[in-house]
């Protein structure tokens, strides 16, 4: 094994050292969020509480009180779980199509699709605020919904489409030969098969979701408003409450943040976009 | 039903939704950017309803392109972005590069590196902007305060005093102030997409051609070679979907510009739409029209890089 006798005692010792400091330099910034989230008010702003402190879960138990964060957190969970499952309803048979029966015109579709994402938000703002104003959407679940799952419907079929396209065409054809239509392809043989993709685009849609901080804050007032607009409305003046918008900064990322845990190997085999062959 | 029917009807519902998210709303901004609308105007009650009558032609336009903001905001939105783009980059191959041999606890470490890209943008700018940057009570300030004090110590120490005393007292960095707030949106960006690049060069890394690294070893290659002509090659399409992905995402900016600075010297140009939609609707519009020119030239661009890969 030449490769392994060529690592040198730097590669064997200092990379994994150099390692372990980069991760906990990129964790730090959260750790501190939780720590701070079980120091009181006064005492998050006080240098010599910095490691040492007397916890309290104060902050926790007044967050209903101080912000009326389990309001938020539902609505988030339900336009975030909505808009993830209509953007896969509608994007499984579309790049199931795109897959496996593609025309000339597809990557021209495909390519359309992508740069509609790149329409900056902010031209088209007002014209949908008078929109939904108009017709009295503004400020509903319903368009939550809609505007999160067609934000990303553009990715949801680009991660499923280079999914789909390295799964061998005779097994779809077979199914074919048995009899199925097209339905049955999509339910007997592309889901079971692809299941590990579909998961991962539906963990990454669901937490584009739920971190969107564009038109969920200035399509929504009090009714639909999410996670973000919480946040982006209660940030404190500077240095004031630094306790209790730690705890529920934390609340309202813990959920993903361990999500994004369990789910890490899962993510990291659909989020490749095709990338890696 | 003819062999192509099916297929077509599968994609149509995602067209149509896709086609009337953007045609609708920008064929609006298209109209009001040709004509005069305020939301608040005392002196031309009649201009505060968007109605053809109030044509204003390419003037709403004119006014904005000998705007200084405007192109203030173009210049930052290009810094952001870029700035942004080249340390993702950067620090995502080369994190990725040292976490891909297996090492103790390389899970775990694989697990508080990703973290990062699952906090949401508004709360990465409030714990950024108040928690670490703040020069007085966040931990940059608590940090300098405790330099200062530890320099002023060692100025009394016996032979070392004299060079100590020498150094000057440090200040912290505001990073509200218009110099320097751009900065600590791009620190931020930076500090949450690294994660994404390592995640994509990792993978990538994995399905890298060990025979052809141990072929170049046999032959002499260093380690840097080897990563120069063997893995940097490798990692050209990922990095093509890193950029692309990220810019995607970074060009629409805005809950951290808001947060951080108010748009204080850091004024994107959605942060710009944002600040004229308020009351010059027109102007607003015509802003969103360039910016919608600015994406198109960066999409194509973008989408040429990706697209040769894409039908492989």
């Amino acid at each position: 094994m030449a490769i392994v006798a060529q690592h040198s005692k730097f590669s064997k010792i200092a990379m994994p050292v150099l390692a372990w400091v980069v991760a906990l330099i990129f964790f730090f910034p959260i750790f501190y969020m939780l720590l701070t989230s079980f120091k009181t008010d006064a005492d998050a702003v006080k240098p010599e509480f910095l490691f040492s402190f007397t916890p309290t879960l104060e902050n926790y138990t007044n967050m209903t009180d101080n912000y009326d964060y389990w309001r938020f957190a539902s609505n988030s969970v339900i336009t975030s779980v909505s808009a993830t499952i209509f953007a896969l309803v509608v994007g499984v048979p579309c790049a199931y199509a795109m897959a496996f029966d593609p025309s000339r015109g597809t990557k021209d579709i495909l390519m359309w699709m992508l740069s509609t994402k790149m329409l900056p938000a902010a031209a088209v703002l007002y014209p949908m605020i008078f929109l939904t104003k108009s017709i009295g959407l503004f400020d509903t679940h319903f368009l939550v919904i809609m505007v999160l799952s067609l934000i990303n419907l553009p990715i949801v079929i680009w991660m499923l489409f280079t999914y789909f396209k390295d799964i061998p065409k005779d097994i779809i054809e077979a199914g074919k030969m048995d009899g199925l239509n097209t339905w049955g392809e999509i339910k007997e043989i592309l889901i079971p098969l692809a299941w590990g993709g579909i998961a991962s685009t539906a963990l990454l849609t669901f937490i584009f979701c739920w971190n969107e901080a564009y038109w969920t804050v200035r399509l929504t007032t009090i009714d639909a408003a999410t996670l973000s607009k919480l946040i982006e409305g209660n940030r404190a003046p500077e240095g004031l409450f630094f306790g209790r918008l730690s705890a529920v900064s934390t609340a309202a990322v813990g959920p993903i943040v361990v999500l994004g845990w369990f789910c890490q190997k899962q993510l990291v085999q659909g989020l490749t976009f095709g990338a890696v062959k | 039903m003819s062999n192509r029917t099916i297929p077509r009807l599968l994609q149509t519902p995602a067209v149509l939704l896709l086609l009337f998210w953007m045609l609708v709303p920008l064929g609006m901004t298209l109209f009001f950017s040709f004509i005069r609308y305020f939301l608040n105007n005392t002196r031309r009650p009649e201009w505060t309803s968007p109605s053809i009558d109030n044509w204003r032609g390419f003037g709403n336009y004119q006014y904005v392109w000998n705007q200084d903001a405007f192109w203030l905001a173009i210049q930052n939105s290009l810094l952001i972005v870029c700035s942004i783009l080249f340390l993702t980059v950067a620090l995502g191959i080369a994190i990725a590069v040292l976490i891909n041999r297996s090492f103790p606890g390389r899970g775990i470490v694989r697990v508080l590196l990703i973290s990062p890209f699952f906090v949401m943008p508004a709360v990465n700018a409030v714990l950024w902007i108040n928690m670490l940057l703040d020069p007085v009570l966040g931990l940059q300030g608590i940090a300098v305060a405790n330099i200062n004090d530890v320099i002023l110590g060692l100025r009394d120490a016996p032979l070392v005093g004299g060079f100590f005393s020498l150094w000057p007292k440090f200040e912290p960095i505001s990073f509200r102030a218009t110099q320097t707030s751009a900065y600590a949106v791009i620190m931020m960006v930076t500090w949450q997409w690294t994660p994404f690049a390592v995640l994509i060069f990792m993978t990538s890394l994995q399905s890298e051609d060990q025979q052809q690294k141990e072929a170049a070893v046999l032959d002499g290659a260093g380690a840097w070679s080897q990563f120069r002509f063997l893995t940097l090659p490798h990692l050209g399409r990922p990095i093509a979907i890193v950029v692309m992905i990220q810019a995607i995402f970074h060009l629409s900016l805005y809950a951290e510009i808001e947060i951080v600075s108010r748009g204080n010297g850091n004024k994107n140009l959605p942060y710009y739409i944002g600040e004229l939609v308020n009351n010059n609707i027109g102007a607003a519009s015509a802003t969103g029209i360039f910016a919608v020119i600015l994406a198109n030239i960066v999409a194509i661009f973008l989408l040429r890089m990706v697209g040769k890969t894409l039908m492989e």
